[in-house]
């Protein structure tokens, strides 16, 4: 457990550091919101929602990218590829949390006639499913151009399609919508059911995706054997 | 140069001489007490402290002078006999695509010895390298590693945003060592090498040496048994390099199994063990 905090803290310095990206992060569900509050306060919501997790993912996708320098000496020296991904999940997560608080505060004094409780859990849904999502995609495309462009691809996608066509259901973020119809039209529980099911298999299966990409990644290769010293 | 300055100087440039760090402090004493006395500028009366540090080296015997980068090592760190088998690589073959890049290739590094990986651009020294170190998968053969394994690539290694003790505490993390230990035998290392590491430097801003530095001293923490190291010198200059290669005689005295990936065959008098791979041509089968 140690070392996986360690992979965290250190993790946690280096997203801090990049003060340019940070602030980007910060204003980019911000835009998300302002975008449509003037005509349609419900839609900001759903907006500001998708924003954060796109910055998060995007963070997630260079940190991810960033670390595959490091990554195969840090196995090297003792680390098992459980402490690398989850070390560095935790890092995200706790970036995702702290990015979502004031956007939360912000919906909570700006918007009237809104399940409050609903909107906090799509902002959890989100952090959750973001941080795997960015870091699957650097494992998978490990060029930041092409994971950028592929993440561009989804969340405008995710804006564009109908959520009613299935389809739009193999995207991260469709519980977004789903539980963002309960929380803004006061529709019934159906849609907070399905949204919380979706999101829940979408952060469980990106997650094991990403611990699955990192044990083949950092696999001790069967040519290799320790024996220990005499 | 003030007077402190080439003392200190001279100090360093015996030391890379492999001059007794008794005999060192007594030049260097002496050299005072003559400057004091004449009141002279140290240039003026010995001249650039590395030549000086040279000759004096030469009339103790224990290097040559023509050229700094041919020092030998000194006999005082000589190993004694063999030691047990560190690292033993058993008929490597690897091919990309159709191009043959090793063929059954062969090496035992006992713990106390150097074993030089040398070639020309492209013979696949890297390629054995990373194979020895897990992170390439042959296509024949197999490598046993008696003990732990530190590994120094050729570029890359580090993480940009962080400070080089944190890289220290990252690595002792995982080598079971607490933050005050990786710190401690970070910092000694870095000593060796003439770096002091405590600034508040990200790596990203360190130059292209002194990253080198740094991704030596993080293959060498928590004392590894079995050392690779991948032309980490690029980008030293040449008293650093002269202190990789006393750091790598203290390593190799130290029981270490170290293979050192180089092109630059005037190391070669350096080691025990040379393992020469040459470009395969493309097979058209």
């Amino acid at each position: 457990m140690i070392k996986i905090w360690t992979v965290a803290e250190f993790a946690l310095r280096e997203i801090l550091r990049r003060r340019g990206v940070l602030l980007i992060m910060l204003l980019l569900p911000l835009a998300f919101y302002l975008s449509r509050r003037g005509d349609h306060l419900g839609q900001s919501i759903r907006f500001v929602c998708l924003g954060i997790g796109w910055a998060l993912s995007t963070a997630a996708l260079f940190a991810g990218s960033a670390a595959r320098g490091i990554e195969p000496r840090l196995r090297l020296s003792g680390y098992r590829p459980h402490h690398l991904h989850l070390g560095r999940l935790l890092a995200l997560w706790t970036v995702g949390v702290a990015l979502s608080v004031p956007y939360f505060l912000l919906v909570r004094f700006d918007q009237d006639n809104v399940r409050y409780d609903a909107i906090a859990l799509i902002m959890v849904l989100t952090v959750a499913t973001a941080a795997p999502f960015g870091l699957a995609l650097s494992a998978v495309l490990p060029r930041e151009l092409e994971g950028t462009l592929v993440l561009l691809i989804v969340v405008g996608l995710q804006m564009v399609m109908d959520p009613a066509d299935s389809a739009a259901r193999l995207l991260p973020f469709w519980f977004s919508r789903e539980i963002g119809t309960y929380a803004i039209d006061h529709t019934d529980g159906g849609y907070l059911t399905r949204g919380l099911t979706h999101g829940l298999v979408a952060a469980v299966v990106l997650t094991a995706l990403v611990a699955v990409a990192a044990t083949i990644r950092l696999r001790r290769r069967p040519h290799l054997r320790f024996v220990s010293a005499r | 140069m003030n007077q402190r300055g080439w003392l200190d100087t001279l100090a360093g440039e015996l030391r890379r001489r492999g001059v007794d760090p008794e005999l060192t402090a007594h030049v260097v004493s002496e050299a005072a007490s003559h400057l004091r006395d004449s009141g002279e500028p140290p240039l003026a009366v010995f001249g650039p402290p590395g030549t000086y540090a040279a000759a004096v080296a030469d009339s103790l015997g224990t290097a040559g002078t023509a050229a700094p980068d041919r020092v030998r090592q000194p006999a005082s760190s000589r190993p004694g006999p063999p030691g047990p088998v560190r690292l033993d690589v058993r008929g490597i073959s690897k091919r990309y695509r159709r191009r043959p890049v090793l063929t059954d290739v062969n090496l035992t590094v006992r713990a106390g010895e150097i074993a030089a990986v040398v070639g020309a651009n492209g013979s696949g020294k890297s390629t054995f390298l990373r194979i020895c170190a897990g992170l390439l998968s042959p296509d024949a053969g197999q490598v046993r590693v008696y003990g732990t394994l530190g590994y120094c690539p050729q570029a890359g290694g580090t993480s940009d945003f962080l400070y080089p003790e944190e890289h220290f505490a990252l690595v002792g993390a995982g080598r079971g060592l607490s933050r005050s230990q990786s710190r401690t035998a970070g910092r000694d290392q870095a000593a060796s090498l003439d770096w002091d590491p405590s600034g508040r430097t990200q790596a990203r801003h360190l130059s292209g040496g002194t990253r080198q530095k740094l991704n030596l001293v993080m293959a060498g923490l928590g004392e590894p048994d079995v050392l690779l190291l991948d032309e980490p010198y690029q980008g030293f200059d040449r008293g650093t390099y002269l202190d990789f290669w006393q750091q790598l005689w203290r390593w190799r005295s130290a029981g270490k199994a170290i293979v050192v990936v180089t092109h630059l065959l005037n190391q070669l008098d350096r080691v025990d063990t040379v393992l020469e791979l040459t470009p395969a041509r493309e097979t058209t089968s």
